[in-house]
């Protein structure tokens, strides 16, 4: 069985050469089509990134602002630090937190849609989306006034007399969490919900038909068939949560760090070289985190799917 | 329809004489506009920027032939930007709108010319302590003691009743003015301004007995209105705003003599244009100018002979004795310890 399997492997890809050879020039036409995409990245992104990997390394004076030098005592400053770990972690914890509980709100809701049959599956489409309408700064702005200490909140729990005092909520970590999990849950719902259009119901069906119930349905058959789909937003859910600015800033306050709003404090003192070093350590958390991410479950899935 | 066919050949020609002249007769003005060249200033965006533009730009220079191009951006983007044309022959900017602190740390690292107020005719209008070697003042205003009067009574006389730890669940702190409230604390404290520590611990004193800290003037303005806090400092300038949206607060002037703020312009090394920064400077110290600023900023006129209704003066000026009494940063001290500062601000204070 594997050895025919691999010589029938093996022939479709001799007959896709051929096919491409036949058009001719398709390697060409293809790095012509990918240049200017490619252009576009290497000089808006990664000449831009390499530049600011070279900031790290220099060194800062009050008066000159960036002197050149190679030194790593930026990243060392950052990582012998309580204050600038401590400011690390919470960024990691929120984000993770908000991920977590944007895919399980997330999910019921993109199944409904996806699986909606429903002459205003588009207008309910449109609600989802709505709120992306509006920036972020927007949104945390209506946050605010929702919950401020004489917000809307807090003076209707006063007015019913569910509690005495008012609840701080404003410049806490729940705001920043409320506030992100809002920012990013239309990303959650939109990934999720084009994923499950696409497995097809019969797949469903044909579990329910042979005795499964719907827990264990969604557990062996929706989930697995979803996992790329389910990866994709919690990567993007998780990327945008770890590079959060306005949301932290705005219903944080103060007193509560998170790495984004970090940076841009940093760069507001003119200490680029720390700055440069700090966007680094958060550029490269959250790449080394979503690549195991996805490498995991790649694993997984492969071995999921193997005989 | 009727009236379009009725339009004859020989009138399109006459129109297009018309066009012509009037072209012709605008030219020498647009070829005065030319003459005089390009001013491209440097400010902050937003209101400033706008206010330039309308009290400025347009009523005195544009008018005299000048184009005016503003590069808008925060202080800190343009220093460095600043910073980093220092080597070429020709920067890209003419004049530079900055805070007291930043003119001086830009003189300190020497990328800015020294003011020939020779240059200037409204030098001799202009207060002497405005004068900055190597920048000119535009506007001014000071750190006052804010208080809400149905929280606060008797009204704070000094800086050291506003940080007094007793009533400090009463106090409100800006996180972006974190430079002067350590001044003024320090000065609150007996300190120097170039001797903050007694500030700091002060400072640490009033969190510990509740102090809120506010992200921005907006949120500190927005706490004072929902009565969170009852006192605190800030601009006598901006007091007059907050009054004009009906918060209820009062402004005091402190015993140690309020902390100035002052916002100038400065004339980059390589300035393409040196006679337009000139004129710039010599436009913004003119008397409408710099009364217009006072009407639509609320901060003080820096030349004696800019006339404020006193109805408006009473709120945002001073008194001679107070302007006497302001109290300058050490624009040194500050300079060399402001990453130092900002880092015991945020680990230690706020942390």
């Amino acid at each position: 069985m594997v050895g025919q399997g691999a010589e029938r492997l093996s022939r479709e890809r001799a007959a896709r050469r051929l096919a491409n050879e036949a058009r001719g020039g398709s390697l060409l036409m293809a790095s012509t089509l990918l240049a200017p995409a490619t252009l576009m990245v290497a000089l808006g992104l990664v000449l831009p990134i390499l530049i600011l990997l070279r900031y790290s390394f220099n060194k800062f004076d009050p008066r000159l602002m960036m002197v050149e030098a190679v030194t790593l005592e930026n990243y060392v400053k950052f990582f012998t630090d309580p204050f600038y770990t401590n400011v690390f972690w919470t960024t990691l914890r929120v984000a993770l937190l908000c991920t977590l509980v944007c895919l399980v709100l997330a999910m019921p809701l993109a199944y409904v849609l996806a699986r909606s049959e429903s002459r205003y599956k588009n207008v309910l489409l449109m609600l989802v989306v709505l709120p992306l309408f509006v920036g972020n700064a927007v949104r945390a702005a209506g946050w605010m006034t929702l919950f401020g200490s004489k917000g809307a909140l807090n003076a209707a729990l006063l007015e019913v007399g569910a509690i005495k005092v008012p609840l701080q909520i404003m410049f806490t970590e729940k705001a920043v969490v409320i506030g992100v999990i809002a920012v990013n849950l239309p990303y959650m719902v939109l990934t999720l919900q084009s994923v499950i259009e696409g497995i097809p119901r019969q797949t469903e069906e044909a579990a329910f038909s042979l005795g499964a119930g719907p827990w264990t349905m969604s557990r062996r058959i929706l989930w697995p068939l979803a996992l790329p789909g389910i990866v994709a937003g919690v990567i993007l859910c998780f990327i945008l949560a770890m590079n959060a600015y306005a949301t932290p800033v705005l219903l944080g306050g103060p007193q509560f760090k998170m790495m984004g709003p970090l940076v841009f404090g940093q760069f507001r003192l003119n200490n680029w070289p720390f700055g440069a070093a700090v966007a680094f350590v958060l550029m490269t958390a959250t790449l080394v985190l979503t690549g195991a991410a996805n490498l995991l479950v790649q694993h997984r899935y492969r071995r999921g799917r193997s005989p | 329809m009727a009236a379009i066919r009725s339009v004859s050949r020989r009138q399109i020609l006459k129109g297009a004489v018309a066009i012509t002249s009037a072209g012709l007769a605008d030219l020498p003005l647009g070829a005065a506009a030319q003459s005089k060249g390009k001013i491209v200033v440097g400010t902050w965006g937003g209101d400033y920027a706008r206010l330039l533009n309308k009290n400025i730009e347009q009523p005195i220079l544009i008018r005299d032939g000048w184009e005016v191009i503003q590069d808008q951006a925060g202080d800190p983007e343009r220093r460095s930007k600043m910073l980093a044309e220092r080597r070429l022959p020709r920067g890209t900017t003419d004049i530079q709108g900055l805070s007291a602190l930043n003119m001086f740390q830009m003189h300190d690292v020497g990328v800015i010319d020294a003011i020939d107020y020779g240059k200037l005719r409204n030098a001799p209008n202009l207060l002497p302590s405005m004068k900055y070697p190597y920048g000119v003042g535009h506007i001014y205003s000071g750190k006052v003691g804010v208080y809400n009067p149905r929280l606060i009574d008797p009204a704070p006389k000094s800086y050291k009743e506003i940080f007094d730890p007793k009533r400090g669940d009463k106090l409100g702190i800006i996180d972006i003015q974190y430079q002067y409230t350590l001044v003024c604390a320090a000065l609150a404290a007996g300190g120097k301004v170039d001797d903050l520590e007694p500030g700091k611990k002060l400072l640490l004193e009033c969190k510990k007995a509740g102090a809120r800290i506010y992200p921005t003037n907006e949120a500190f303005a927005q706490g004072l209105k929902t009565e969170e806090f009852g006192t605190g400092v800030m601009w006598k300038a901006r007091v007059v705003q907050w009054q004009n949206a009906s918060i209820s607060v009062e402004a005091i002037v402190p015993a140690e003599g309020a902390l100035a703020y002052v916002s100038g312009f400065v004339i980059p090394k390589n300035a393409p244009s040196k006679a337009g920064s000139y004129a710039y400077l010599d436009a913004m110290l003119e008397k409408g100018a710099q009364e217009a600023f006072a009407i639509d900023m609320g901060y003080n006129p820096t030349v004696t002979n800019a006339v404020v209704a006193p109805e408006l003066n009473k709120r945002i000026g001073f008194t001679p004795e107070e302007v006497k009494a302001l109290v300058d940063l050490d624009y040194a001290y500050m300079t060399r310890n402001d990453v130092t500062l900002k880092e015991w601000w945020d680990k230690e204070l706020k942390g």
